[in-house]
């Protein structure tokens, strides 16, 4: 019974179904489709209160990256007598390795207008914001459209669907900054300050963009609306697995024979994923596997060995549970869906120097730990890079994103260090190599060496 | 002098009354973006000035902003700018040879404008095209999958279109 009922959700699309229907970027077609359907439901048969409890009971966690759960995001919006309260959508999606949210917004941009209108009813936000980095600077011109068109078709303005309900949803651009990601950031942003984050509390559903009660949902999140108010909380929920609930946009990049943009049920393996012709269709070459980042630039690498399996000897899934298993020590996270696989011909600690180099360059320069650390952190993987360092230095950079970790007002901190911490946890004979070998690492990598191997489970 | 067009002006407008009574001051990003398309690709303090004269703010809380934001140019930048990425995934799939070959191409570093003022190239961090990889920003638009084929052809494109409007 338990796999009939897996079978039956294998593969399904709640969010790129349509993506490829001719047209589906226009209100017409997209309308045809069934679109706006939930729009419907949700403004004439459903109080606000009841759209936050199916969105409670879907499960869905924050798409962004930090996985948090939205109904209870939702629920946690202060609604002080006389405020206006605000929606804001964050498209500032700017992780390494993630690409996602451009693609919902470029092909199906209808689908993130119909979440919005309906999160923002269910919020109470008659002006609504959509966040877009900058470097998209195309989309605003789709998004806009969309905008326009559900406007003419009632969809959006003064007394939606006669309900009494009115929304504005304006487009804002960033401009190149990925700290503005950071939903505190993304609300300063929006003021025309600086990307520095606030300091929580006051977290934004309590004081947010102008000082007022602020959602601050992710693209995803928000388009994922749409099939739970239409299917129900509960049938949405019973797709995927334990807390990892309906389906997730997986952006793969890197080493692989097919990227792009997968929807998947959180129910596949990951060597499934990177191996299926549904999916990435294996590494080109016939090159073999030799570490992935599974979610995002931020989470931990994991060596191959590691990734196909948890040290416990079980197959790794792609969802929130399975990646995350082992914790840090073994383990890594979905984070924001941004997949990055290398093959056996990558060097860690390049690749590991570029992130670095990311980081330091993203700073917003507040805390003090993540300022002076990031720019030390590139600076001495570059010297190891180059066949200039020490094996002091592999414990130095240990000891410097230990003293960002956990020490600085955002979470860039964080994501700085880890991917630094894991690449050191699980490849520190190729940094020692660098160092004992300099000469020839710099005319060959250090390859796949065991990183494939099996690992030995005690039973 | 510094101005907009009538028709900019109109468009300032309706952006300013996309935010609350007395919260103009939101408006400075987009206005940064329209100024720095009208005013020759970058920011100058005039420029910069006349923003904050359009949204009653201090010319410091635009100086403040428009440093901030890697897309804002505080310096002159030449027709086209290349902006390659060169994070992680870009990394993995040879940026560094792209970001190579157009320096040797237009016989500029990274950060250097060509002496006809045509071309400037700068590295970017991740752009959001990872598994296009690799590519650059070109304007309002993504090249992706690029190689120095494309390259080359990218660069003829624009010699062909700054030739055209002369």
């Amino acid at each position: 019974m338990a796999k009939a009922m897996q079978l039956n959700t294998m593969g399904r699309k709640l969010l790129l179904e349509k993506a490829h229907v001719e047209g589906i970027r226009y209100f017409d077609v997209y309308r045809r489709e069934g679109g706006y359907r939930s729009v419907e439901k949700a403004l004439k048969t459903m109080t606000q209160e009841e759209i936050v409890e199916e969105v409670k009971k879907s499960g869905l966690r924050g798409r962004g990256g930090a996985g948090f759960p939205a109904g209870m995001k939702w629920g946690f919006i202060a609604k002080p007598e006389g405020v206006p309260r605000h929606l804001v959508c964050n498209a500032d999606e700017s992780e390494p390795g993630t690409f996602k949210d451009r693609y919902l917004m470029e092909f199906i941009p209808h689908l993130l207008i119909e979440g919005l209108i309906v999160a923002s009813y269910a919020l109470g936000s008659n002006a609504t914001y959509i966040y877009i980095r900058g470097e998209y600077a195309w989309i605003p011109d789709i998004l806009e459209q969309a905008i326009a068109e559900a406007k003419a078709n009632g969809f959006l303005g003064k007394n939606i669907l006669g309900t009494g309900f009115d929304c504005e949803i304006y487009v804002q651009r960033g401009a190149g900054a990925y700290i503005c990601g950071e939903e505190t950031a993304l609300i300063e942003s929006l003021e025309g300050k600086r990307g520095n984050p606030r300091i929580k509390p006051p977290f934004p559903a309590i004081k947010g963009v102008w000082g007022r009660p602020t959602v601050v949902n992710n693209v995803e999140t928000l388009a994922a609306v749409v099939p739970i108010i239409n299917e129900g909380g509960e049938e949405y929920a019973k797709i995927g697995v334990g807390k990892s609930t309906g389906t997730k946009l997986i952006s793969a990049c890197g080493n692989i024979n097919k990227p792009g943009v997968y929807e998947i049920d959180m129910t596949i393996s990951v060597e499934e994923f990177i191996y299926s012709d549904e999916y990435c269709g294996g590494i080109p070459n016939g090159k073999r596997l030799k570490a992935c980042i599974p979610g995002g630039s931020s989470v931990p690498i994991l060596p191959a060995n590691l990734l196909l399996k948890t040290a416990k000897g079980e197959t790794r899934l792609m969802n929130y549970e399975s990646l995350s298993d082992g914790g840090f020590a073994t383990g890594s996270m979905m984070g924001s869906g941004g997949f990055i696989v290398l093959d056996e011909d990558q060097c860690v600690v390049r690749n590991t120097y570029s992130l670095a180099r990311f980081y330091r360059h993203e700073s917003c320069g507040q805390c003090s730990p993540c300022r002076e650390g990031t720019g030390w952190m590139e600076k001495v993987l570059l010297r190891l890079e180059n066949g200039e360092g020490k094996i002091s230095d592999i414990d130095l950079l240990w000891d410097i994103q230990s003293k960002i970790e956990g020490n600085t007002i955002c979470p860039l901190g964080d994501a700085a260090s880890w991917p630094v911490a894991a690449a050191i946890r699980h490849f520190r004979d190729e940094f020692e190599w660098h160092v004992t070998h300099a000469a020839e690492a710099q005319t060959r990598n250090f390859g796949l060496a065991h990183y494939a191997d099996p690992i030995y489970v005690p039973v | 002098m510094v101005q907009f067009s009538e028709e900019k002006l109109a468009k300032v407008k309706e952006i300013i009354a996309r935010y609350p009574d007395g919260k103009q001051k939101s408006a400075l990003l987009p206005l940064l973006h329209l100024a720095q398309d009208n005013f020759g690709g970058w920011l100058s303090a005039e420029t910069m000035d006349y923003v904050a004269s359009l949204l009653q703010i201090e010319p410091i809380e635009v100086y403040e902003v428009a440093t901030f934001y890697s897309m804002y140019n505080t310096k002159p930048v030449g027709k086209y700018v290349f902006e390659v990425c060169q994070t992680g995934p870009c990394m993995l799939n040879g940026s560094d040879n792209i970001i190579a070959y157009i320096s040797q191409t237009l016989g500029i570093k990274v950060g250097e404008t060509t002496a006809d003022g045509l071309f400037t190239l700068k590295t970017a961090e991740c752009l959001g095209a990872c598994g296009y990889a690799p590519m650059m920003q070109l304007g309002k638009h993504y090249r992706e999958h690029l190689t120095k084929d494309k390259v080359d052809a990218i660069i003829s494109e624009c010699r062909t279109a700054a030739a055209a409007n002369n």
